[in-house]
């Protein structure tokens, strides 16, 4: 469903991506990992479509979105979950919920939401941020599960939370991945990205340097581990 | 013809036209003395800001009425044959009052400077006019000082003065059984003036004034003041605020209920501008004093009909004030032959003059103050008024003697 | 005791005109970032808005209630579409100068045609007179514009907070680019949101009408007022520039009544040591980046 050819990516005078071509299928979940400053983020941005100085071409459910602004990338179905979250102070959690469209019919009702996520209920009339850092990251995951987005592109989701709470969220992952949606999951803790993804891809200065499928990934642990600085 | 004749003719008519050129009298110079062999009258005055109504470019346009006049009047027989009418904004600002001024009468040529509104920058310019040796005929500015304390042999007052506007309303309204006053004013010169004339005024005629309250100028809400200055119960509460300001505080008062507890509203300076950017129905019954009223007798009124077909409105006395001080320089400077200011100050001086806008006029020679008759007026109520700017009704004429402070007191050594 | 009373509900009067205004204002610099110079002049249009009806139509202050704020928002959005949008994307700075020309166009303008010495306003019949609250005798018009003011806040408080158009504002106020990513067309809300501060400019203009001289210069000296108002509660804050409105009103009174010849430097006194002791305002939060 989502096909990137050749993607390149300016900050003025310095390119930060150099052709980059990755692909996530119906119900894939895609790792992609490399150290920081390799240039995960700046994809994610030009993915949604914050970042306008590219070349190359993104196309999402066969149609080519290169020049789409954002929101409309949005309403077709691409659903961003920011790495710091993006939780609005002056909006309720329940605002924060409802705040983006529905953009399929495989939205989450809020009730299916409440139900998978009961701190959010119960915190629902709170302002965004006064939940924890696990609590907003649920609230990210839940808002994007809440439009219906067919393609989730996560960030980073499992920084600094609790064992318990990345395991919560492998499981979203994979009941996501289960209903059809792709995934495309930023991860530097690689041994999360194990658990869940089906094919990885290695980032480094602009580049990908290395495609992997899970298996392959587990084996090399140790000696991407190593590489990755970590 | 020989080169030598040739040589001679030319050196002669050379020497003619480099005389004639000196001289710079053309047809009708009669030998007269012109610097830059013209005459230029300088309106200095607010042609963008609060003073544009009263005074302003009409006041201009007034000065040329009185050029065109004074040359249909002596045609050929003009001492001078070209008179330049040229006009700058000080934005009612002493500093750049005093800037203008400066380069009007250095660089500009001017002979005199007309009109300047605004106390401070008057003063500011009266300075000037002393030390460039020019005329400065001030016909909008009131303070008492241009003839008194600041005076100089350059400066006349034409029109008005805080005195007169004291004697006038404060006096009268005193005498009619307003004897408790409490006076609110704007601080700077001209406001400090008025309330110092008034506050005299009312005391001499039998008041008390309870107290004085200073107020920013300019200044958009008044509600506070008025609360302060009704709060001691007084008969009248002066305002010596003008042009923005009054009709602020006008409107303000006549909200506050203070005029429901028996507290009358006399107002310093009124023009009828004011009167007819509020509406009448708020003015109604108010009493001032004005130095003239375009609707006052029939030679006033065919001068506001030429005015109203020149503007499309009606004079005020300040725009009157410059056509009569415009006129007159003009014929002093017809009488002396000359531009030079020490000659028209000598033939200004002592003159007795009816005019447009004076009546039973003369130029003080003690202290360069103009009296002349001023009116006691009444503002209609709406019903009485029969055609567009007919607001005002003369209730009293007040003789120039009693309008005006005598000479001797004026505190005024011209030098 | 009266007479302080007396003060503080002039006090609150006054300060409405800047609640409304500074309103309008915070909203467009929440959604647009754009700091709108002519607010001032868009105040002294509402009032001049209301003369002109009430000249050429005969038509009241009740109807200018309404019908201005809707011609001041057509307004906004003209002035929107055809000079605003095309700095949006620039430093703020440009729509700043833009936005001071724009105001010395639109005094100019009203100059030419109506003067300098103001336009004449009557009150309606039953705002006129005075109510008497248990001894403190009070203008009703003063009431009115007080009453009238809260409620319109309140208001405008509720839309914000409890409809669709509210929630998609404070995103875009807050965090404009993740409100994109969202799915939310945030470009699409510039132009009414844009309108909607000019109309509470006129409005505030409107109410000022019968209270003030209506000249083509009344909103010079109460932009710069606004400003103060708007640091004073916090740039981006929209309950701050409503409180800070009042706030400045007050003082202003206050100072007029006990302190005359500061009167009019207290306000930047006040709006300095906010600067000093905090910064993004009273009620302002530190620069939220998306």
């Amino acid at each position: 469903m989502l096909e990137v050819t050749g993607l390149e990516a300016w900050y003025g005078q310095a390119q930060a991506l150099h052709g980059v071509s990755v692909r996530v299928g119906e119900g894939e979940v895609v790792s992609l990992a490399g150290r920081n400053g390799a240039g995960k983020t700046t994809l994610v941005r030009c993915l949604i479509g914050l970042h306008r100085q590219v070349r190359g071409t993104v196309r999402f459910l066969d149609r080519d979105v290169t020049r789409t602004p954002a929101h409309q990338r949005a309403r077709a179905g691409m659903g961003w979950v920011q790495d710091d979250r993006g939780i609005y102070a002056s909006l309720t959690v329940e605002e924060n919920l409802l705040l983006p469209p529905r953009v399929s019919d495989r939205a989450w009702t809020m009730e299916r939401v409440y139900e998978a996520f009961p701190v959010l209920a119960i915190r629902r009339r709170a302002p965004g941020t006064t939940l924890s850092g696990g609590e907003q990251q649920m609230l990210a995951i839940a808002r994007a599960l809440r439009t219906g987005a067919r393609l989730l592109l996560m960030d980073e989701p499992s920084e600094g939370l609790a064992p318990v709470v990345v395991a919560r969220i492998g499981e979203i992952i994979r009941e996501v991945k289960a209903a059809g949606a792709g995934v495309l999951l930023i991860e530097q803790n690689v041994k999360f990205a194990a658990t869940v993804a089906d094919r990885h891809y290695l980032l480094s200065q602009g580049r990908i340097v290395e495609t992997l499928d899970n298996s392959e990934f587990r084996r090399r642990e140790g000696e991407l581990l190593k590489h990755l600085g970590i | 013809m020989t080169s030598k004749r040739m040589w001679a003719g030319a050196s002669a008519m050379s020497a003619v036209l480099l005389l004639g050129a000196c001289g710079g009298g053309g047809p009708g110079g009669s030998g007269g003395d012109f610097s830059g062999g013209k005459l230029v009258l300088a309106v200095l005055n607010d042609q963008s800001g609060v003073y544009k109504d009263a005074s302003g470019p009409n006041s201009v346009k007034a000065v040329k009425m009185a050029v065109a006049d004074f040359q249909k009047k002596y045609g050929d027989k003009a001492v001078v044959d070209k008179i330049e009418v040229t006009s700058t904004d000080h934005q009612n600002k002493p500093d750049i009052a005093n800037t203008k001024a400066s380069e009007l009468y250095e660089r500009r040529g001017a002979d005199v400077i007309l009109d300047v509104p605004t106390s401070s920058a008057a003063l500011a310019v009266a300075n000037q006019a002393k030390k460039n040796k020019k005329l400065f005929l001030d016909v909008s500015a009131a303070t008492t000082a241009l003839t008194g304390a600041q005076c100089n042999k350059y400066t006349f007052q034409w029109a008005y003065n805080t005195y007169m506007l004291a004697n006038g309303t404060g006096t009268t309204v005193t005498e009619k059984g307003g004897k408790k006053w409490n006076i609110i004013y704007p601080d700077y010169e001209f406001g400090q003036n008025m309330s110092k004339s008034f506050s005299d005024a009312v005391t001499k005629a039998g008041g008390t004034v309870q107290g004085t309250i200073p107020t920013p100028f300019p200044n958009e809400n008044f509600a506070t003041f008025l609360t302060k200055a009704g709060s001691t119960d007084p008969d009248v509460i002066g305002t010596m605020q003008a042009g923005g300001d009054l009709i602020n505080l006008v409107k303000q008062f006549n909200e506050s209920g203070l005029k429901e507890k028996g507290i009358e509203l006399a107002v310093g300076l009124m023009l009828i501008t004011d009167i007819h950017s509020l509406g009448v129905d708020q003015f109604a019954d108010t009493m001032f004093t004005d130095a003239w009223y375009w609707n006052m007798d029939p030679e006033a009124r065919a001068w506001a009909d030429r005015f109203l077909a020149e503007t499309g409105t009606r004079p005020t006395f300040e725009h009157a004030g410059n056509y009569s001080a415009a006129l007159q320089y003009l014929e002093a400077v017809q009488e002396a032959g000359t531009d030079d200011a020490d000659a028209v100050v000598a033939k200004l001086e002592g003159k007795k003059i009816n005019d447009v806008f004076l009546r039973n006029g003369e130029v003080r020679a003690k202290d360069h103050s103009v009296v002349h008759d001023a009116y006691l007026v009444r503002v209609k109520k709406p019903s009485e008024v029969k055609e567009d700017w007919d607001y005002e009704e003369i209730v009293a004429t007040i003789p120039a003697a009693k309008a005006f402070a005598p000479a001797e007191a004026s505190g005024c050594t011209l030098s | 005791m009266s007479a302080v009373l007396q003060y503080a509900v002039q006090g609150l009067a006054a300060g409405s005109f800047y609640a409304l205004a500074a309103l309008g204002l915070a909203i467009i610099f929440g959604v647009l970032g754009v700091v709108n110079f002519a607010h001032g002049a868009f105040y002294m249009l509402g009032a001049v808005g209301a003369a002109v009806l009430l000249d050429t139509l005969g038509l009241s202050l009740w109807w200018a209630l309404l019908a201005v704020p809707v011609l001041m928002f057509g307004f906004g959005v003209v002035v929107e579409r055809l000079l605003v949008q095309w700095l949006l994307r620039l430093d703020p700075l440009y729509n700043f100068l833009l936005t001071f020309g724009l105001t010395l166009v639109l005094v100019e303008l009203v100059k030419q045609k109506y003067g300098v010495s103001g336009l004449p306003y009557r009150l309606p019949g039953a705002l006129q007179g005075r109510v008497d609250l248990g001894g403190v005798v009070l203008p009703r018009y003063q009431l009115f514009v007080l009453l009238a003011s809260v409620a319109i806040c309140v208001l405008v408080w509720l839309v914000m907070t409890r409809s669709r158009v509210g929630m998609i504002v404070r995103a875009a106020t807050e965090k404009p680019e993740l409100a994109r990513a969202l799915g939310i067309n945030v470009g699409r809300w510039v132009t009414p949101v844009f309108g909607f501060g000019v109309a509470l400019a006129g409005l505030a203009g409107v109410l000022a009408a019968p209270f003030r001289a209506i000249t083509a210069d009344m909103g010079n000296n109460f932009a710069i007022i606004l400003f103060a108002v708007v640091v004073i509660g916090g740039l981006g804050s929209i309950v701050g520039a409503v409180i800070a409105g009042f706030l400045v009103g007050l003082v202003e009174a206050f100072g007029q009544a006990y302190a005359p010849t500061f009167a009019q430097i207290l306000i930047f006194v006040l709006m300095a040591l906010i600067i000093l002791v905090r910064p993004a305002g009273l009620f302002g939060r530190k620069e939220a980046t998306a």
